[in-house]
């Protein structure tokens, strides 16, 4: 033993390498003892068998799902870590579970795979939540802040719920289960219309009963839908998977069968109520007009006018028939004295025929009461020719004959 | 552990199920008038009987003895 000697810090850091990297990983089963809790989070104990023992630690950081006692049987899961400032070596734990969990979870997979394959969890064998719900069952532990705090859900959301409560054992294995599944078929008796089975958080080990085949034919064979609400949201049991509905909390379960709150009536009522009193006003009021209008005079008045409008489309119609008719009235009595003096015109003892001679002057016709001047140059025409003379004088005749043939003979006119 | 179903009054959901069909009904105006007027007063009733109902209501809870526990 000749070498040279090493410092405490290069040995100490030899040793680490060989802990540290060399055996690395471990998982180690042992006993718990010296378990401490420190207030900054951090959890210490001492894992040992009868023969050896080696410190262990737990960051606050790290999630443990169960609360570990002196005397426990424990698996961890860490790798080992050297303090060199103490010349300590420790456990640096990343998971704890109790021995036998590995078990369980095994357990749990096998029975999840086998009730899978006889359809307890088929999606179509599931009800939906009854509505309304009057009555609901719970099944969970009598002491404990679950039970406390679901029926003051339900208190303060829906107080006119009426609730069963069957005191259970939800901690733990098979008898638990029993009280469970016995649970169930007890309030299935109590003429509820749903049922809530559940418990807090914990470990997998406390909510075993849940995981058992008892409490999933229990469910399955309840004649009323049940609610599974078993730890926490990410607590997940075989229960969940074959009740009608899972919850992810117990207080979430209370709030599932309190789906209207008495506050949604109240305000549902209040709003019926006002439709009600506005309906009816509604209808008084048309009632009262109708009313009104026959005692004030209102109806008589339409009715006046209804008959004056009327009268008054006939006398329209009987002025345009008339109309029409005078027209066609007058249309053929022009036609008849058109004709008539056509006739008269064609008479065969017209008056030139007869040899009277009708007086022009500058091409017009001379009537008898024109005027007619001596000087004045005339046409005198006749049957057969024209006579062109100039009056030489006018003489008044004393009377005039009632004749009148479009022929003056009322004037006497001396022509050369 | 048989229960007697308490039938002091009908159920609220009956009532309330009542309260809607009348408002219905007043709402549609189609019914002679004295009709109406009778459904406007029962609804009117149960409008109160159910409001009255609700903000009285205490949480009821009977608690039944298991067998497995002591």
């Amino acid at each position: 033993m000749n070498e040279q000697p090493v410092s405490v810090s290069e040995l100490t850091h030899a040793i680490k390498g060989l802990l540290e990297v060399g055996i690395g990983e471990v998982v180690v089963v042992g006993e718990i003892s010296n378990y401490k809790h420190h207030s900054s989070g951090h959890r210490y104990f001492t894992l040992k068998d009868a023969d050896a023992q080696i410190p262990g630690v737990m960051w606050k950081s790290r999630t443990l799902r169960f609360t570990p006692q002196d005397g426990m049987r424990v698996v961890v899961h860490g790798r080992l870590s050297v303090f060199a400032p103490q010349g300590k070596y420790q456990i640096d734990c990343t998971l704890m579970e109790p021995e036998g969990i590995g078990d369980l979870h095994k357990a749990f997979e096998q029975l999840k795979e086998k009730l899978r394959a006889l359809g307890y969890f088929d999606p179509a064998r599931k009800r939906p939540l009854p509505r309304p719900i009057r009555r609901v069952g719970i099944a969970t532990s009598p002491t404990g802040a679950v039970i406390r705090d679901m029926l003051t859900t339900i208190g303060r959301r829906f107080p006119a719920l009426e609730v069963v409560f069957r005191p259970t054992i939800v901690q733990g294995g098979e008898q638990a289960s029993r009280d469970i599944s016995n649970a169930i078929a007890e309030l299935n008796r109590q003429d509820v219309d749903v049922i809530i089975v559940g418990r807090g958080g914990g470990s997998l080990e406390d909510l075993w009963c849940f995981n058992t085949e008892t409490v999933a034919n229990a469910i399955l064979n309840s004649g009323v839908p049940v609610i599974s609400a078993v730890g926490h949201e990410t607590d997940v049991t075989i229960s969940d998977f074959v009740a009608d509905v899972r919850a992810p909390t117990p207080t979430a379960a209370a709030e599932l069968v309190t789906p209207i709150t008495a506050d949604d009536l109240l305000r549902g009522i209040d709003a019926l109520r006002e439709r009600m009193i506005s309906d009816i006003s509604g209808t008084i009021l048309n009632l009262q007009q109708i009313a009104n209008s026959f005692t004030d005079g209102r109806a008589a008045r339409r009715l006046t006018e209804r008959i004056n409008m009327r009268s008054q489309r006939i006398d329209d119609q009987t002025t345009r028939l008339s109309r029409t008719i005078l027209q066609s009235i007058n249309m053929r009595r022009l036609r008849i004295d058109h004709t008539a003096a056509l006739l008269v015109s064609l008479h065969p003892l017209s008056p030139l025929q007869r040899g009277y001679a009708v007086i022009a002057r500058n091409g017009m016709v001379i009537n008898a009461s024109d005027p007619i001047d001596p000087g004045d140059e005339i046409e005198i025409r006749r049957q057969h020719d024209v006579l062109a003379a100039t009056v030489q004088s006018v003489h008044q005749r004393e009377s005039t004959t009632g004749t009148s043939h479009g022929n003056d003979q009322g004037h006497k006119a001396e022509t050369t | 552990m048989a229960t007697t179903k308490d039938t002091k009054q009908k159920p609220l959901e009956e009532q309330l199920k009542r309260l809607e069909e009348i408002a219905t009904l007043l709402d549609r105006g189609e019914a002679p008038i004295d009709e109406q007027l009778r459904l406007y007063e029962e609804g009117m009733q149960l409008a109160e009987s159910c409001r009255a109902y609700l903000e009285n209501a205490e949480l009821k809870v009977r608690t039944l003895a298991g067998d497995d526990i002591a």
